[in-house]
């Protein structure tokens, strides 16, 4: 079996299976015309072979064995950091290394660049599905560069999936690390201008007249970390108009770091900071996507997504991640104004008018 | 949790010869009284529409024909759902009003469904329903101008009074049958304006700028003002106290000859006025002429005059810019329901018709009984013509049929006056709120008009209120103001507020309205959004403040004080005492 999906290649039957959640439904993105970035994913049987043939998976069992049923937080961190280190340090074997190097320069010739930046995603099979406890419990490493550096992130993710959270939550429901392998996508990390989130719905009300943007300067990790204030944009969805584009002061910037070879979070230029980051035409393209991919599912979806320092007004925007909503409306959309069910939600609820 | 604040200071005797029968009126849930054992089960708050306190004719005919039958009548007809109308209890002169809970599940539950069928109806009908009112109102107001009483035999007078208070009785059936489906449409509104991410705020500026009889007559008020300064009167007006600015007048001859005659001819069209709400106990303008003297009087201190047209007009431009500013910022979905909302409420208009109706109903609908009342008194030799207002009316009917005055019962009335007096002196220390003190209230009546909030009634029990110096409210009209406060029992002092002072006040009601052309700031004890102050704050731009719950306990008479009328705050800047130290410093 191979050891690399191509997110362009892979069937859509056995996306999800090989690639895990988050890169099998990248691939399913493309497939439907969505534009995403170039990448492949390691796959879960590449892991699965890696844990046997290197002896990883007796030295994870022996040190699970030595952890009771019911550990201690400190246990549990001290057994997470014992594994962790098990995978950093087994090499991976030469035949496995060499089909990913061989992906990675393939790649570096799809993007048309000499040791291309990625990003090295954990998609786990269990993340992000029915049990949402497992969103953003796996690593992520941001521009990472060359091969070398690539195949070491490939294994710090492997070990992801025994982070304290992750292994805390498998033992409190009893639930085996061998059911629930992972694959790590290597994409392309794209040069961005400008990224952010989408929902196709209001993400607390679940309106879903609305498509909802959160956005800042350069990557998105500063936001999906909630450690940057994002502009905030709401547009109508029946006719794309902007109902309402709240400027934020954004202090914190996720930026690529050349020295260090990585995206990192710096300090806003103050110059930026308080700048308008979408005019009307991206704020558009990023509606246009957003709904094209909650219509393609049939159900509300959110999505990261990406402006490339490349693109120009008219094209696309890139998606680097989409997710179902959670969030279900409270009440169905209103559509005319009526008085007896406002008197009776407003006036004669015993609750307080909202807003005073 | 409830705090009882105990009321047996108040359950002994009431004004003097009073029997329990005296109350024997028909009512609909709870019928009116001075206050008894057993009420502290039940909340009350001291109701701002009656500052002067109330005599017994007053007293007993607005609590059981006002609030007994009028509120409690109108809400099983609407119906309301979880309340039933408003009773009320006295303490000595003072009254305190009582929303009277449903609590059946099953009963709130069958008048909702009556609500799901009368308020389309209503809303559909609005226009006829109240024009139809207010044309049945006004016709019989017409029937009582066309009688001369003096030419009344003494025997009719008692038709005449019983007419008298029939005419008020009705007043209310059709002004709270009017006023509640309108407040639950406006709330209904209010609430999806909300829920739609609208500022609340300006809600009350999308049905802003419409012409009412208020204003109209306030600005024919202002108009005699410029007359009399174009007639070289100022200088009169500025040596003369208002209760002698008739004579004063006389005297001066000349122009102001000709500017009396114009002011009678304005008193005769709108005159017959109270500055009261339904209170048989206040004269009109035309009995009384002082506070229209003395609205003149302070607006002729103002160096530039209010111009009523630019005023409207910029309250016109303000709705439809906010207006435009909330819609832009809907979803067409949104926007549909906001027009709707809109234009039911356009067409209903609530803060518009909760000013213009004072003109129709409030203002003088108790003049046709207190002139009869007042013409029997003449007849029945006694000393003074509002004698008669001092009786209850078993009593009154007996004077009416026949019974002699003179002896027991105008003992009685000189005991009562003192009473009335004595009760009159101890309003600024009446508590605001008595009984089982909840910590928020859910009759819309109560919170939207009187203003009853949690935070107002955290505030009234707050045993160190006089000391405090941030005060905080109803943000009812936007904008800030500094100046001097001018505490007011009731609008009979209005004469005392000098332009630019900042008015306070237990509440407004629309005779207050002619304080907004002059004062820079309102804070009251009451009042929530779509209270008389609220309305008319924002009518006229004057940042105002409402429901502070404590103003006029914290502030005091000629304190420097801000009001900040667009986040509800209001803060003692300087203490009279110091501003007077201050003036005697070398």
């Amino acid at each position: 079996m191979s050891s690399v999906v191509w997110v362009d290649a892979v069937e859509p039957d056995e996306a999800v299976a090989a690639a895990g959640s988050k890169i099998g439904r990248l691939a399913d993105l493309h497939r439907a015309g969505v534009e995403v970035p170039q990448g492949f994913a390691v796959t879960v049987d590449a892991y699965r072979r890696h844990c046997t043939d290197a002896g990883l998976d007796a030295r994870i069992d022996a040190v699970l064995a030595a952890v009771g049923a019911e550990p201690s937080e400190a246990e549990v961190e001290t057994a997470s950091a014992a594994i962790r280190e098990l995978f950093v340090a087994t090499p991976m074997s030469e035949a496995l290394a060499a089909e990913i190097v061989d992906a990675y320069e393939e790649l570096c010739v799809r993007c048309v660049d000499v040791n291309v930046p990625t990003a090295v995603r954990s998609s786990a099979t269990g993340e992000d599905a029915a049990d949402a406890s497992f969103a953003g419990i796996f690593d992520t490493y941001l521009g990472v560069s060359g091969a070398p550096r690539v195949l070491d992130a490939i294994r710090a993710c492997w070990g992801s999936l025994f982070t304290g959270r992750a292994l805390a939550y498998r033992l409190r429901k009893g639930i085996s690390h061998h059911d629930m392998p992972i694959a790590v996508g290597v994409i392309e990390l794209i040069h961005a201008r400008a990224s952010g989130v989408a929902f196709s719905v209001h993400p607390v009300t679940g309106k879903p007249d609305r498509v909802v943007i959160e956005t800042s300067w350069g990557w998105g990790e500063a936001i999906v970390q909630g450690v940057v204030d994002p502009d905030h944009i709401e547009v109508g969805k029946a006719d794309g108009r902007v109902l309402r584009y709240d400027v934020a002061h954004k202090a914190i910037v996720s930026a690529f770091d050349f020295a260090d070879g990585r995206v990192t979070e710096v300090e806003m230029p103050a110059r930026l900071a308080d700048r308008k980051v979408l005019d009307d035409e991206q704020v558009g393209a990023v509606v246009a996507a957003v709904t094209a991919i909650e219509e393609h599912y049939g159900y509300p979806v959110d999505v990261e997504w990406v402006i490339s320092r490349h693109r120009r007004a008219g094209d696309g925007i890139c998606i680097v991640q989409s997710r179902p909503v959670t969030v279900t409306a409270e009440e169905p959309t209103v559509v005319a104004y009526d008085p007896v069910a406002l008197a009776q939600k407003y006036v004669f609820s015993g609750k307080p008018v909202p807003g005073r | 949790m409830a705090n009882v604040v105990p009321l047996d200071a108040y359950t002994g005797e009431w004004y003097p010869g009073y029997k329990p029968e005296h109350f024997d009126f028909p009512y609909v849930v709870d019928a009116p009284s001075p206050f008894r054992p057993g009420d502290e089960n039940a909340f009350w708050f001291l109701d701002f529409h009656w500052s002067r306190g109330l005599t017994p004719l007053a007293a007993t005919l607005w609590s059981a024909d006002g609030y007994c039958a009028g509120t409690q009548g109108a809400s099983e007809s609407l119906p309301l759902p979880p309340g039933r109308g408003v009773t009320c209890r006295f303490a000595g002169t003072h009254l305190y009003g009582s929303p009277i809970p449903e609590e059946d599940p099953r009963e709130i539950g069958a008048r909702a469904n009556r609500l799901g069928t009368n308020l389309p109806h209503f809303l559909q009908n609005y226009r006829s329903i109240w024009e139809s009112g207010r044309d049945e109102l006004e016709a019989t107001w017409d029937y009582f101008q066309g009688i001369d009483l003096t030419t009344v035999p003494t025997a009719e007078l008692g038709t005449l009074i019983r007419q008298g208070r029939r005419y008020h009785k009705r007043a209310m059936e059709i002004h709270f049958g009017v006023m509640y489906p309108m407040l639950v449409n406006f709330l209904g509104f209010y609430g999806s304006c909300a829920e739609m991410g609208i500022d609340t705020s300006l809600v009350g500026k999308f049905l802003q700028g419409e012409e009412t009889k208020i204003m109209e007559l306030d600005r024919e008020l202002y108009a005699l003002a410029i007359k009399a300064r174009q007639a070289g009167l100022s200088q009169v007006f500025a040596d003369n106290e208002p209760q002698n600015l008739r004579a004063a007048l006389t005297t001066h001859g000349g122009s102001a000859a000709q500017w009396l005659t114009d002011f009678d001819d304005w008193l005769r069209v709108w005159g017959h006025r109270t500055d009261a709400t339904c209170d048989v106990g206040v004269p009109s303008w035309i009995e009384d002429n002082t506070n229209a003297f003395g609205n003149i009087k302070t607006f002729l201190l103002k160096e530039t005059d209010h111009d009523f047209e630019a005023a409207a007009r910029h309250a016109l431009e303000e709705r439809d810019a906010a207006i435009d500013a909330a819609r832009s910022g809907l979803t067409r979905e949104e926007q549909a329901v906001f027009d709707g909302g809109l234009a039911a409420n356009q067409a209903a208009n609530f803060p518009w018709w909760q000013d213009d109706h004072n003109y129709y109903i409030d203002l003088k609908v108790m003049l046709p009984l207190r002139q009869a009342c007042q013409e029997l008194a003449t007849r029945v030799g006694a000393d003074h013509r509002d004698d008669m207002l001092y009786l209850f009316w078993p009593e009154l009917l007996q004077v009416a049929d026949g019974k002699p005055y003179a002896g027991e019962l105008s003992g009685l009335v000189r005991d009562r006056r003192q009473y009335f007096d004595h009760w009159h002196g101890l309003r600024g220390q009446m508590p605001k709120v008595l009984g089982t003190v909840p910590d928020s209230v859910e009759d819309p009546v109560l919170i939207e008009i009187f203003g009853i909030n949690p935070g107002s009634l955290r505030a009234v029990q707050n045993p160190d209120a006089a000391n405090e110096t941030t005060l905080t409210g109803v943000a009812a009209a936007r904008g800030t103001a500094t100046g001097v406060a001018r505490v007011l029992q009731s609008s009979d002092e209005l004469h005392r507020v000098a332009p630019g002072e900042i008015l306070v006040c237990e509440s407004t009601s629309p005779n207050w309205t002619p304080a907004f052309g002059k004062i820079a700031g309102a804070v009251c004890d009451g009042g929530g959004m779509l209270s008389h102050a609220a309305i008319v704050g924002r009518e006229y731009g004057v940042p105002t403040v409402t429901a502070v719950g404590i103003a006029t306990v914290a502030i005091n008479d000629g304190d420097k004080i801000e009001v900040d009328g667009t986040n509800g705050k209001v803060t003692i800047l300087k203490r009279a005492a110091e501003l007077a130290g201050d003036a005697g410093q070398p």
